[in-house]
């Protein structure tokens, strides 16, 4: 892969320009199929990208950070 | 809207009302309806002339002061007893806390968090004194504030390990965001530790300038809780942070030094994880809506293509030398037709004949058949009938027969009979006979029996016959009976 995988913010950004630009242009068939097509999987993209996201939470100590563990922290 | 409000309505909108108008107040006044019931609370008024606000000191409230609230000074003679027990009627007060609404009894009420005798030194006033002199620095200058980032994925978060405040916090960020890092910096949050500690993590983050954000978050608490983000060190390093500073200290009505500075000040610890990200299903929603413009549109360009190519096609099948051919074309299938029909009319016709003479050969052939059918059965009618005529014959004959015989037999007995008669009577004609009584036969030589004189001349043999013999004779003479008598 040359290129990094886009954020969800750069496919909605795309899927928006997308959807204006069949909106407005004149785009010939078969761009519009292929933007078509690009948009899809931006929006299949997105909708996995919302279902895998977790936060990765750590606790910053003097060494560094380490996994924060919410309910032993209570404990103390 | 209702014109017609409930009793409950009004109070909520009242209390709505006095509580975010009034959240946090100090208050000065003389004390006076002082009661001290033994649930603990302490009730009294403020007065002032002829105005009374009515006053709860709950007992949670209540703490002996080990060190000076505003200065975190610890006073050697070692803790003081908290004020509540202590006040007098006719004191004079300044008190801090919340305006509300007491429901059951239609008041509005004052909420005492703590309070202080008047002439001492007084918080609200270092309180109010700190603010004007960092407002006057520009801390607080809206013009300063630094825009929050759109969906952080690094995230900063100033707060104590242990707390409320990250356990909301991450409570709430669990279903928003698209997934960041979040580093909590652990740091004491209330207390006389708490300021320069905050102000030391504060500083480790801007050094690591790794995050896109910095949260300060912190728990409700009493103002005594919350007064370490009055400190103005916390306020100076939040001021210097290299990175936007949210912060979410205490509950909404709670306002801080801290907070004035702050790039963003959220109402509470959830609300800063609300404001740093969106709910996922509103950044779901924000996807499906964008992929069904993407369908609506899509499918709206491709109808006005098609729409075009068949705008396109029509013309150009007008102009189509296709087009001029149409006509004879038409012509030419017309009479295709036509003449398919007529040729098809006609075989029909000639089909029509064709069955009918076949049935009618069928019929006659038939009726051939029947005819020979019917000398068959004429025949073995014929055969049956001379059979059966032959064997009633035969039986007849066999009738007949048999009763033939017995009729031959009586004819055979009659006609013994009639011959025994007939032997009689002839016996009888015998004439011979005769001669027995006397008479003869005369014959001639050659036999024959004389009936008449006639029949002998005389010299003629004659035979005469007697009984016992003949005589022959030569006859003399004839005579005539006419001339002889008869004897």
């Amino acid at each position: 892969m040359k290129k990094k995988e886009p954020t969800f913010e750069e496919r909605l950004a795309r899927l928006q320009a997308i959807v204006t630009t069949l909106e407005t242009g004149n785009s010939p068939l078969e761009e519009s199929v292929a933007l078509y097509k690009e948009g899809l999987a931006h929006a299949a993209a997105c909708r996995e990208q919302l279902e895998k996201a977790r936060h990765d939470i750590r606790l910053c100590t003097e060494a560094g950070t380490e996994p924060f563990d919410a309910a032993a922290q209570e404990e103390e | 809207m209702d014109a017609i409000l409930s009793v409950r309505q009004v109070t909520e909108h009242l209390r709505q009302t006095v509580e975010s108008r009034f959240p946090y107040v100090w208050v000065q006044g003389e004390v006076t309806n002082l009661s001290r019931p033994s649930s603990g609370h302490v009730y009294f008024s403020l007065k002032e002339d002829d105005c009374l606000l009515n006053c709860v000191w709950f007992r949670r409230q209540q703490k002996d002061e080990a060190f000076d609230p505003l200065t975190g000074e610890v006073w050697e003679d070692g803790p003081r007893p908290s004020l509540a027990r202590t006040m007098e009627n006719g004191q004079t007060l300044v008190c801090a806390g919340r305006l509300t609404v007491y429901g059951a009894r239609g008041q509005y009420q004052m909420i005492v968090d703590l309070a202080q005798a008047a002439g001492l030194g007084l918080w609200h006033q270092e309180f109010e004194a700190l603010k004007r002199r960092l407002a006057a620095e520009g801390l607080f200058d809206p013009a300063k504030k630094r825009p929050l980032p759109h969906e952080p994925r690094r995230v900063a978060v100033i707060t104590a390990p242990g707390g409320a405040a990250i356990r909301d916090f991450i409570r709430i960020s669990a279903t928003r965001g698209l997934g960041a890092e979040i580093r909590i910096y652990p740091v004491p949050v209330q207390g006389e530790d708490a300021p320069p500690r905050i102000v030391e993590a504060i500083e480790r983050a801007g050094r690591d300038a790794w995050a896109e954000v910095v949260v300060l978050i912190r728990g409700g608490g009493s103002v005594q809780d919350l007064w370490a983000f009055n400190d103005e060190r916390i306020a100076r390093a939040v001021h210097h942070c290299p990175i936007p500073v949210l912060t979410g200290i205490g509950h909404e009505i709670d306002h801080s030094i801290t907070d004035f500075t702050a790039d963003y000040a959220a109402a509470t610890p959830s609300h800063t994880a609300q404001i740093l990200w969106q709910d996922r299903h509103v950044l779901a929603q924000h996807v499906d809506g964008l992929e069904t413009a993407l369908h609506t549109t899509f499918f709206r360009r491709l109808d006005a293509l098609s729409l075009r190519l068949e705008h396109a096609a029509r013309s150009l099948s007008l102009l189509s030398p296709l087009a001029r051919l149409r006509l004879p074309q038409e012509r030419l299938d017309s009479l295709a037709q036509r003449l398919h029909a007529s040729v098809q009319q006609r075989l029909e016709q000639y089909r029509h004949t064709l069955d009918s003479l076949h049935d009618r050969l069928l019929k006659k052939s038939s009726s051939a058949e029947s005819l020979a059918a019917d000398l068959d059965r004429l025949t073995l009618r014929l055969a049956a009938a001379g059979n059966n005529r032959l064997l009633r014959a035969e039986a007849d004959a066999e009738r007949a027969q048999s009763a033939l015989v017995p009729l031959g037999r009586m004819i055979g007995l009659a006609q013994e009979h009639a011959l025994s008669r007939l032997e009689l009577k002839l016996n009888a004609l015998d004439p011979f006979e005769p001669l027995h009584r006397g008479y003869a036969v005369v014959s001639d030589e050659e036999g024959n029996i004389l009936r008449s004189v006639s029949r002998t001349a005389p010299g003629r043999t004659v035979t005469v016959r007697l009984v016992d013999g003949s005589i022959l004779g030569t006859v003399t003479d004839v005579r005539p009976a006419s001339s002889e008598t008869m004897p």
